[in-house]
């Protein structure tokens, strides 16, 4: 099956890795994933924060050349893309007077038609349909994630309505469990890492990951799991500094999503480019047995 | 930390109130002042100001607070706020339409790092289509050189904040996290005509 596909920028950066994983784990389940042609930055919460026309045009922009790829389904990987590109989607269905407006300006014009789907909308419905199971070939035994969600996979600026709970989402702990994996209970797995405050309001950012990180410990956690490129990099490469901060002497490895699936489908950590994490995250995995 | 006491102000208040209500989509009369929004707020202890308050505050026309409050400015947009409110007000989307009310009157923001970083952000965007992490965080320091620069800092706050930034650049580096090659869309016109359109005045989304 083939759908269309929306990096984003971070995927096509910083989060390179996370790009490289879902084009390999997809493609084991069936999924040819088609990046759509020209995409531009979808203007993420930044766009929202400085000038409400761009935060609609830039997203816009994308849903026409998907609508025009003739494809029915668009992934996007990166919570932030994927909420900004709904939520337009929903303003545009509701103002056709901003889409028409949007829309003189685009060679491709946004039609509203292309189901857009999160990472977990796919593997959710891979894990219950079996397609997980049927290619996995690991278990992944003794893994503890806490199943870190963040905000935008959930929450949105407006009613949109989604297939998991808001408040506390199911969608990663259906996966895990599939894999073998044992994730637990805990209370911050929907809770804000500071995403872009990281850079321009550090110790803001700090403070609300120490409690996320506190958290997990508390619950005996050996590790985070995500979807989001955003609270992956924050946790992972901040990690450090909030530890020393506030006298957190355990580290914990944070894992994309999809690395739990290379790694139950075979792929080598090499394969995966899991050297680019900044916890290191093969210690953990070697001593588990797993790689 | 708390608010000094609010007043009721009839010809100040309601051009300030319609205005954030028109341009934010929320209806900021419908609160009545539950609190779930404060209980939620991750950001909530350390702004003084929570989401309940900043709503009243709008309502009874008291701009400066209403612009100048750290709520404003240290909201992470996680959205819970609005996500928990019974009567659906989404106070991070009213949180940007101050932001942005602050910019276009000239006010200096509370914390100009914050707004820094999203001009910066959007201003790349507007170069290459697609945001390139080192042109942006090049814009984004930049930016706050100048105003340290301009407003009493100095060199040496131009060169810590520089050598906390080089420090992540660096284990980004180390990491291969770091993207160096340019990235630039074909119909790059586009997005300037709509970044053109964004400008006219009538376009109030």
């Amino acid at each position: 099956m083939e759908i269309a596909y929306y990096p984003g920028c971070s995927l096509h950066a910083s989060s390179e890795l996370y790009d490289i994983q879902c084009r390999k784990v997809l493609n084991q389940l069936g999924i040819e994933l088609k990046e759509i042609e020209d995409w531009n930055c979808c203007g993420a919460t930044s766009a929202g924060k400085t000038d409400d026309f761009l935060s609609v045009a830039l997203p816009a922009r994308n849903l026409g050349i998907a609508d025009a790829s003739g494809l029915s389904e668009m992934l996007i990987p990166c919570s932030s893309c994927y909420n900004r590109t709904l939520v337009t989607q929903k303003i545009l269905y509701e103002d056709p007077e901003l889409k028409i407006k949007i829309n003189t300006e685009l060679s491709k014009k946004v039609e509203g038609k292309i189901r857009i789907s999160s990472i977990l909308d796919i593997l959710v419905s891979k894990a219950n349909s079996g397609g997980i199971a049927e290619k996995s070939i690991k278990k992944l035994e003794g893994l503890r994630p806490a199943c870190y969600y963040g905000c935008l996979l959930t929450r949105f600026p407006g009613d949109i309505p989604i297939s998991d709970n808001i408040e506390n989402p199911q969608g990663m702990e259906i996966v895990c469990k599939v894999l073998g994996a044992e994730p637990l209970d805990w209370s911050y797995k929907t809770d804000c890492c500071g995403a872009s405050a990281a850079v321009n309001d550090t110790d803001t950012s700090l403070f609300l990951m120490s409690k996320i990180i506190k958290d997990a410990l508390a619950r005996e956690a050996n590790c985070f799991v995500t979807t989001c490129p955003m609270c992956q990099m924050n946790m992972d490469a901040y990690q450090d500094q909030v530890c020393e901060r506030y006298g957190i002497r355990k580290k914990l490895p944070v894992f994309f999503i999809t690395e739990f699936l290379g790694i139950a489908m075979g792929f080598t950590p090499r394969e995966m480019q899991m050297d680019r994490h900044f916890v290191d995250s093969l210690g953990l995995l070697k001593e588990l047995k797993l790689v | 930390m708390s608010s000094p006491v609010l007043t009721f102000d009839p010809v100040l208040s309601k051009p300030l109130l319609q205005e954030v209500m028109d341009r934010s989509g929320q209806n900021l009369l419908a609160c009545y002042q539950c609190r779930r929004c404060a209980a939620g707020c991750p950001v909530g202890e350390e702004t003084g100001v929570t989401p309940d308050r900043l709503i009243r505050m709008i309502i009874l026309g008291e701009r400066e607070e209403a612009l100048n409050n750290l709520l404003v400015w240290r909201c992470v947009a996680c959205y819970t706020c609005g996500t928990r409110c019974p009567n659906n007000i989404q106070t991070a989307r009213i949180n940007e339409t101050l932001k942005q009310i602050s910019k276009e009157a000239h006010f200096e923001p509370l914390l100009p790092k914050v707004a820094a970083f999203h001009d910066a952000f959007l201003r790349s965007t507007s170069h290459f289509g697609r945001v390139n992490e080192l042109e942006f965080m090049g814009l984004y320091e930049m930016q706050n050189a100048k105003r340290e620069l301009k407003h009493g800092g100095g060199w040496k706050a131009v060169a810590d904040e520089m050598k906390n930034h080089a420090k992540l650049g660096i284990s980004m580096m180390k990491k291969k996290r770091m993207h160096f090659q340019l990235d630039k869309i074909k119909r790059l016109s586009e997005i300037k005509r709509l970044y053109a359109k964004s400008k006219e005045k009538s376009v109030d989304r």
